[in-house]
């Protein structure tokens, strides 16, 4: 098919010829080479007539992995006085395949001083963090921002729901008090 | 293997024992997605083969020591179900398909952006559950398929077909029986559009020129088998409305 009758909006696969460099700038979906546009994805091909971007919005699953800088969803698997363990199942509110590994360290969970990560963290607690690092095939991440720490956490008595006073955490069940760095939005709902 | 000739394959008029054209596909159907426990999947029957191959990833490699820093480590297994050939098969891997998930591996190293994905892996499972005959070619095919169904950006689909000689005759599409008493089988993996072959073997005996004409017949096989493919994910990715208004427009 050739370039110019590629209607956009057309539904096209990987290898599907879209254009010429000479004629479009290769946007997201698609790849080029020898001066060829071709789509990487299968969707729909779309053109913006403005800035000659040709792209592909996929029509498939989009399964990403963690990046630096990606925000991240897990739960904390093991936790020792000083790192903590997380199996990450979302990047950037997208679900992925299976699990990847996150390590935390005690010194990028809050911007004060934290002496121990069981002050910070406890298996079974869903957290929100930011990947910071992926030295030596370690994704490294930090929950010291606001919008980033405990989503969900449970009382390690009883196992019931924490609720949270800042950093004071409180079951309402057992009257347990715990400690937590918590996202800003704690128990408001979402995991995402 | 015995090549002793138990009947006729080819008739005086150039028609198969199966009936087919010398050139001719056996038949295929194709359907994506049809597994909900992996990223990508897709079923291929093509003459009697019955193949499904799933795709997994892009995700965490196990074990890690195995895991690039610039790029997704590609797997693939090609497995053959016990009750896929008439003598019932040890599950156990042989070496056959140690060999073939290579060659299947190699086959789509070039269309695979692995470099978009580094520190993980993208396995390839492919299962035969009935086996008749060029089923590592069938099997790309389908494993194309999967690939595309979990998202994971490629060049182009990859599509395969194996020629063969049979009785002095170059076929398309070499069943079992034909590949058992025939003189030669060549299975070719293609990407149509950027024209390049991803696997090329060759079993059996043939002239320099019969080699040359083996590969193109072909690659003629691998562009009808692409259109399938084509068709295959329209099927499952565009609405029944939206293809209707789409072939309108054509
Ligand atoms: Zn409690």
């Amino acid at each position: 098919m050739s370039s110019s009758k590629q209607k956009s909006g057309q539904f096209v696969v990987p290898g599907d010829r879209l254009g010429v460099i000479e004629e479009f700038v290769p946007g997201p979906g698609t790849y080029e080479e020898n001066g060829t546009i071709y789509s990487f994805a299968t969707g729909r091909a779309l053109v913006d007539m403005l800035s000659k971007q040709v792209s592909v919005f996929p029509k498939t699953r989009f399964l990403p992995v963690p990046k630096v800088g990606s925000i991240v969803t897990g739960q904390v698997r093991e936790v020792q006085s000083k790192t903590a363990n997380l199996r990450i199942f979302q990047v950037d509110k997208h679900p992925i395949s299976g699990s990847f590994t996150g390590v935390l360290h005690v010194s990028d969970v809050s911007f004060h001083y934290v002496e121990i990560m069981h002050d910070a963290c406890k298996p079974g607690d869903i957290v929100r963090a930011k990947v910071v690092s992926d030295k030596n095939r370690t994704f490294h991440l930090s929950i010291k921002e606001p919008d980033l720490g405990a989503l969900h956490a449970f009382c390690s008595r009883c196992g019931n729901v924490l609720t949270s006073r800042g950093a004071q955490m409180r079951c309402l069940k057992c009257g347990k008090i715990e400690r937590r760095k918590v996202a800003q939005d704690y128990g408001k709902g979402g995991i995402v | 293997m015995s090549k002793k000739k138990v009947k006729k394959l080819i008739n005086g008029k150039g028609i198969r024992y199966d009936g087919r054209k010398l050139n001719e596909l056996r038949p295929i159907k194709l359907e994506v997605g049809v597994l909900d426990n992996a990223d990508g999947s897709a079923y291929i029957e093509q003459g009697k083969n019955k193949i499904l191959a799933a795709v997994y990833g892009p995700k965490e490699v196990h074990p890690k020591h195995l895991a690039m820093p610039d790029r997704s480590l590609l797997r693939c297994r090609y497995h053959m179900a016990p009750f896929s050939v008439e003598e019932r098969k040890s599950p156990a891997p042989s070496r056959r398909e140690k060999e073939l998930s290579k060659v299947i591996r190699e086959a789509f190293e070039p269309s695979v952006f692995t470099e978009y994905y580094p520190r993980t892996s993208i396995d390839i499972v492919i299962e035969v559950l009935q086996a008749d005959g060029g089923t590592r070619c069938a099997g790309i095919t389908a494993a194309s398929l999967a690939l595309a169904d979990a998202g994971i950006p490629m060049r182009d689909l990859v599509s395969a077909c194996a020629a063969g000689k049979v009785e002095g005759h170059l076929v398309l599409d070499v069943a079992d029986l034909e590949d058992k008493q025939g003189e030669a089988d060549v299975p070719v993996a293609y990407m149509p559009n950027l024209n390049a072959i991803t696997l090329l073997q060759m079993d059996g005996m043939l002239t320099s020129e019969e080699f040359e004409q083996a590969i193109n017949l072909a690659v003629e096989g691998c562009k009808q088998i692409y259109q399938l493919q084509k068709e295959a994910l329209k099927a499952k990715y565009v609405e029944v409305k939206e293809a209707k208004k789409e072939d309108a427009e054509q």
